[in-house]
């Protein structure tokens, strides 16, 4: 066993868990959007609960637990573009900490 | 509806809190499109009794922390952002506070950028582990609730040493950030549970080290536990800088 590859890598795996967390807490803000009177967080719980709805007018939770009356779609709409964008952002910036470890 | 920020600086016989606001004012305007007007008393700043120590600077010395109280009668705005001249606004972040309903939000919850510390103290006070609620970033909206929260602010404030028993606090010096907490509670009749900021804020104590890379984008260079050196890189991500030497010298070299 060459120790001193030991010793880089597990450097290099302390470097890449920190780096992967701060990213996480960071998009997890960025997942965040005020709209309709509520705060929301992008995800695949709210995509999911409001996809597909037949009815319109829904009234929903919000992140501050208030109940608030939304138009489903358009906040469906909201919820998957700040997801694409962000998550899609979120991707970058791993696959560049990973070229860069 | 008129919005802005708003940033108190005093400056002390080390640190340039003016220049801060000054370059921290720039980033909010290019990210968040918002003016913002800086609070300071360059007379006073060298006149104030409250004195603490600054990690990195090794030494005690004055800190101009006990106007912030006012800001709720000093903002011209309807919606205002009142931030620390030490937190670096390098995203539009902040903007989901200013789209909000809420009429007050705060951080609860601050975490470490190294992951080194887990806030369990910084993120409390008092011998009863009080939670805290950090006055680093609040936005308020000009209403009943956000006047009363400021006002008890400057109610504990200027009753400082009782407040200081009551909560079992041993800090040495008069915090905003537990003038805040204290001040929530009581607005909010003691109930523990109300709106805060959804995401943690993002903090960088002060013996690690700070460095800009490009427009946004920092390095930090910690030490692990061990005493082993690492870094981590910071783009287009907010944080507070708790310490501020390193923050001075890049606010000197963006003139």
């Amino acid at each position: 066993m060459n120790t001193d590859e030991l010793i880089s890598h597990g450097r290099s795996r302390f470097e890449h868990a920190a780096a992967k967390r701060l990213l996480k807490e960071k998009y997890q803000g960025k997942l965040t959007f005020a709209f309709g009177g509520g705060m929301w967080r992008a995800g695949p719980e709210l995509i999911t609960l409001l996809t597909g709805r037949s009815e319109v007018d829904i009234v929903l939770l919000d992140l501050y637990e208030n109940p608030v009356r939304v138009i489903a779609p358009q906040l469906l709409r909201e919820a998957e573009q700040r997801w694409k964008e962000q998550m899609t952002a979120w991707l970058v910036e791993y696959e560049e900490l990973n070229r860069n470890r | 509806m008129t919005i802005g920020a708003l940033i108190f600086a005093y400056n002390n016989e080390q640190i340039d809190y003016v220049s801060m606001a000054q370059w921290s004012a720039r980033n909010i305007e290019r990210h968040l499109g918002i003016p913002t007007h800086i609070v300071t008393d360059q007379e006073s700043a060298t006149t104030g009794t409250n004195r603490r120590w600054f990690d990195d600077y090794g030494q005690t010395f004055a800190w101009h922390n006990e106007s912030r109280v006012n800001a709720y009668e000093l903002s011209p705005w309807d919606r205002t952002l009142v931030l620390d001249a030490d937190y670096v606004v390098a995203s539009n972040q902040l903007r989901v506070l200013l789209d909000s309903e809420q009429d007050f939000l705060a951080h609860r919850w601050a975490y470490d950028i190294t992951g080194i510390d887990d806030f369990s103290n910084l993120n409390y006070f008092g011998n009863n582990r009080m939670p805290m609620w950090w006055a680093t970033v609040m936005m308020f909206r000009r209403s009943n609730h956000a006047r009363l929260i400021f006002e008890s602010m400057t109610m504990i404030r200027n009753n400082w040493e009782h407040y200081k028993k009551l909560y079992k606090n041993k800090s040495p010096s008069y915090r905003n950030d537990h003038a805040l907490t204290i001040a929530l509670g009581i607005v909010n009749g003691h109930t523990l549970n109300y709106a805060g900021i959804p995401w943690a804020l993002a903090s960088l104590t002060p013996e690690h080290q700070l460095t800009q890379l490009d427009t946004d984008e920092y390095r930090v260079d910690f030490l692990t536990r061990e005493q082993r050196p690492r870094w981590i890189s910071l783009k287009n991500q907010d944080f507070h800088a708790m310490g501020k030497r390193h923050l001075g010298d890049i606010v000197a070299n963006n003139p």
